[in-house]
């Protein structure tokens, strides 16, 4: 069970860290990467700034070494828990999952922004605002009837809710298009990841509990996601705190499959435009999906899809995931601005990506650099380029 | 340290750029190396540029501040473990790489790793030929400072003997520049040997206690794209040693040269033959791993002929397996990360050369040592230069037992000595061989002299060359 860390295999797992340093800023190009931790190239770079001085502070927290206190805590959340470290690191443990654990571990480390994220989302189901009904303002706009309850459930969490509803809005268009009945919930739970990612276990847990209980009562078989986060959180920890849900399935996964099977026709959006595609940490990295979106995006007539320096399992972060959005939401701009002159470098036009946490923190990132970039989700490019099937 | 002196530094470096916090000072308090006791600074900078460097090294001579430089963080021998009260330069901001093409060099700063010069020189068909096994995090003043060896040493040698020239701050803050590049009208960097004694060779190996290196000027070679591996065996050591000699004695252009013992070799295969994807063979009692590079086929084609009938005249007889050197030379940009994570240990390693035809006294050490205080480890090494062998023996411990640890400390410090009586040189003077060095008292007063000339102070790193 997530809920239940063992102390003496979490410091052991820390002390496989042999300090070799490859997880600050290795250029390794026969394997893609192009330097590691987005936090080291975004900060002061410090030893604390990467994963290697991180697993020292940990350990000296946890031994008695260092004072509990948010200060000395801080390069615990300064963390975008991205996983390329973990992904370069030769060694047999997972460093970004432990220092997740040590978060969970030191959650009596006092840290406002984390709990004050928790309070919010236990209380109004959505870290973002009181009024939890916001979540579902957009189904007004999209000139439809949306049902509350089906087989088909679109769960369409907090940040494309309240944040970026076009997101939805694409969705359920792209859906009713592909003429599949679906539903969307009246009260809209949060999925909690924001607690896990932060050490909020204990919240995490009675809230995924209360999650599975109206997802079950809403009678739904199939759930669609639309964001990397809740879908990392919803297949692979709920899990592991032994909750269970029907199954779960990423729109890319789904929509791929619908446009592979003709349902769809998507006509050009112009001659020559040039895209890249981002891939959030938490749908390609931590679960895999690096060709579903790509071959959505190729779908689309006359489109051009050109990889930015470092892509799919070596891609560097948004900086928005781990809580660091929240905790230092100026190095998380910063980290989405580093990102944005990457697809900068290559000349195109917008980036693609599959997640709303990275789409509005890369708009962030190319508001502070000036950059007129657009940052699009994947469903938002689907949607433009859709003509209903036979009016072509 | 005293505010007032903080407050100086960051004039300096600017106030993002200087730490006094508790949690930032422990992550630098250690290093890649194992088994040495941590030490906490007073003070972290990360200078920008090598005035800046200059700056912050006339404070610390004017205050007396103990100074650590610090690359990649990667070293092995306790290089980088600060001073009690002292002040660590972090250098990894010096990023700049300056292309020589015409010259056939490349002056790259402080900050730039192996792996990042390796990705910028492919796209001009160019390479430094030498990476060690940290290539993804050392950096190459780093490893200047270390004179380290790695892949590619078996023709090109240690890192000093590609290298053409440095920029270092001393202790009082001058800035010299040694090679060709002294003459400010030069063109780059084209000859080391240039203005009388080799400045530069002072520095290389110096281990940051004579001033801190800011620059380095490197000989950039073609690349590589025809290479050959294979696999030679005997059953007698002096063979297998000739067989090394040999090699260079014909001038095969093997950049990956190594001699592995048979359980040695069984172990090392235990490890990470799977991963490697080396098939399962009965192995001889000493087997060579070799890759030979060219950049024309031609040459390659003439080396591997040479390199089979030379083994087969010294009774030998190739073996074939190509699976083991292909992959011990595609891995070469992180062999220090791999090696270190595949055995689950932790562990200390005792760097030393010995030439080809001396390889069986050091494995002989080993194994004594090894048997004598119970301790387990491996061991490994490679060719590294016209008629050296690189050694790096690894003693394992179990981080979590304070008794395995004292026990591979006490082995490892009589392996230092056992080693020195075989008549190895470390190639670094690391603070342990001090105990272990006889019958060199005037060699070490004279270095001792150099040190007090160039840093009065003695705020260089100080004990860390030699106990200097």
């Amino acid at each position: 069970m997530i809920t239940e860390i063992d102390l003496d295999e979490l410091v052991e797992n820390l002390m496989q860290c042999r300090r070799c340093g490859i997880c600050r800023n290795a250029v390794f190009e026969e394997r893609g990467f192009d330097g590691v931790c987005p936090v080291w190239r975004n900060s002061s770079g410090f030893e604390t700034s990467f994963m290697r001085g991180r697993i020292q502070v940990a350990l000296a927290l946890l031994e008695g070494v260092l004072e509990k206190t948010p200060e000395n805590a801080e390069a615990l959340y300064t963390c975008t828990l991205c996983g390329n470290c973990t992904e370069i690191c030769a060694a047999e443990f997972d460093p970004a999952e432990c220092l997740e654990k040590v978060r969970a571990v030191l959650n009596d480390i006092p840290n406002d922004v984390r709990d004050s994220i928790a309070e919010m989302i236990m209380q109004y189901d959505n870290p973002y605002e009181e009024n939890s009904q916001l979540k579902r303002n957009w189904v007004e706009e999209v000139g439809f009837e949306i049902t509350s309850t089906g087989e088909v459930l679109y769960y369409v969490g907090c940040t494309a809710g309240i944040r970026l509803p076009n997101i939805a809005k694409s969705t359920v268009k792209i859906l009713k298009a592909a003429d599949i009945d679906f539903a969307v919930l009246e009260h809209e739970p949060c999925c909690g990841s924001v607690m896990l990612r932060t050490g909020r276990i204990e919240n995490a847990l009675t809230n995924a509990k209360r999650f599975a209980d109206i997802i079950q009562k809403s009678g739904a078989k199939r759930i669609i996601i639309t964001c990397a986060g809740c879908l990392k959180t919803l297949t692979e920890d709920y899990p592991k705190m032994g909750v269970e849900l029907p199954e779960v399935i990423h729109i890319t996964e789904f929509l791929r499959d619908i446009i592979e099977s003709k349902k769809l026709k998507l006509k050009s959006l112009g001659k020559g435009i040039k895209v890249t595609y981002h891939d959030p940490c938490h749908l390609s990295r931590a679960l895999g999906f690096y060709d579903e979106p790509r071959e959505i995006i190729k779908a689309i007539p006359d489109i051009k899809l050109v990889e930015m320096e470092t892509n799919r399992v070596t891609a560097m972060c948004c900086g928005a995931g781990g809580g660091l959005r929240s905790y230092d939401s100026e190095l998380s701009k910063k980290i989405a601005a580093d990102r944005v002159k990457s697809a900068v470098a290559i000349d195109v036009e917008m980036i693609v990506t599959a997640c709303p946490f990275c789409e509005h923190n890369l708009t962030a990132g190319a508001d502070i650099i000036d950059q007129s970039m657009r940052v699009v989700d994947v469903v938002d490019l689907v949607a433009e380029s859709l003509t209903l099937k036979g009016n072509g | 340290m005293d505010k007032k002196i903080v407050t100086e530094l960051s004039k300096v470096v600017g106030k993002e750029y200087i730490s006094t916090k508790k949690d930032v000072l422990i992550a630098y308090s250690t290093s890649a190396s194992m088994s040495y006791e941590n030490v906490i600074p007073d003070a972290v900078v990360r200078p920008g540029t090598t005035e800046e460097v200059s700056r912050v090294l006339k404070i610390a001579n004017k205050y007396k501040i103990p100074v650590t430089p610090r690359c990649g963080g990667s070293s092995l021998q306790g290089e980088v473990i600060p001073h009690s009260n002292s002040l660590v330069i972090e250098l990894m901001r010096l990023e700049d790489i300056v292309l020589y093409k015409d010259l056939r060099s490349v002056t790259v700063g402080a900050g730039v790793t192996f792996g990042k010069l390796d990705k910028y020189l492919n796209k001009h068909d160019l390479w430094i030929p030498f990476y060690p096994g940290s290539a993804l995090a050392a950096t190459l003043a780093g490893n200047v400072a270390v004179n380290g060896a790695g892949f590619g040493s078996g023709v090109y040698g240690c890192i000093a003997e590609l290298v053409m020239g440095l920029e270092v701050v001393l202790p009082d803050g001058t800035i010299i520049q040694t090679g060709s590049e002294a003459n400010p009208n030069s063109p780059g960097p084209f000859l080391r040997y240039a203005f009388g004694p080799d400045l530069t060779g002072l520095f290389i190996g110096s281990l940051g206690s004579f001033g801190i290196i800011t620059k380095v000027s490197i000989k950039t070679h073609k690349r590589m794209r025809h290479i050959d591996y294979n696999t030679y065996g005997f059953n007698e050591v002096e063979k297998a040693e000739r067989f090394l000699l040999k090699l260079k004695e014909n001038d095969i252009n093997a950049v990956w040269v190594a001699l592995y013992e048979g359980r040695v070799l069984e172990f090392f295969l235990e490890m990470v033959g799977e991963e490697y994807g080396v098939p399962q063979h009965d192995w001889p009692t000493f087997t060579v791993s070799v890759a030979i590079g060219h950049v024309r086929k031609d040459q390659l084609q003439s080396d591997m002929k040479m390199a089979g009938s030379i083994c087969e005249q010294l009774g030998g007889y190739v073996i074939g397996v190509k699976e083991l050197p292909k992959a011990e030379w595609e891995d070469r940009m992180r062999e220090l990360a791999r090696s270190s994570y595949v055995h689950g240990w932790h562990w200390r390693i005792l760097y030393h050369h010995q030439p080809p035809i001396s390889w069986h006294k050091s494995m002989d050490a080993i194994w004594s040592v090894m048997d004598e205080y119970g301790v387990l480890g491996h061991t490994a090494g490679f060719l590294s230069g016209h008629g050296s062998y690189n050694w790096y023996p690894q003693i394992y411990f179990d981080p979590q037992d304070k008794n395995e640890e004292e026990r591979v400390k006490e082995a490892h410090r009589e392996l230092a000595r056992r080693l020195f009586k075989t008549g190895a040189v470390p190639f670094k003077l690391a603070e342990y061989w001090k105990d272990a060095i006889e019958g060199m008292d005037d060699y070490m007063a004279f270095l001792k002299l150099i040190k007090k000339t160039i840093d009065p102070n003695n705020i260089m790193n100080p004990g860390v060359l030699g106990g200097i």
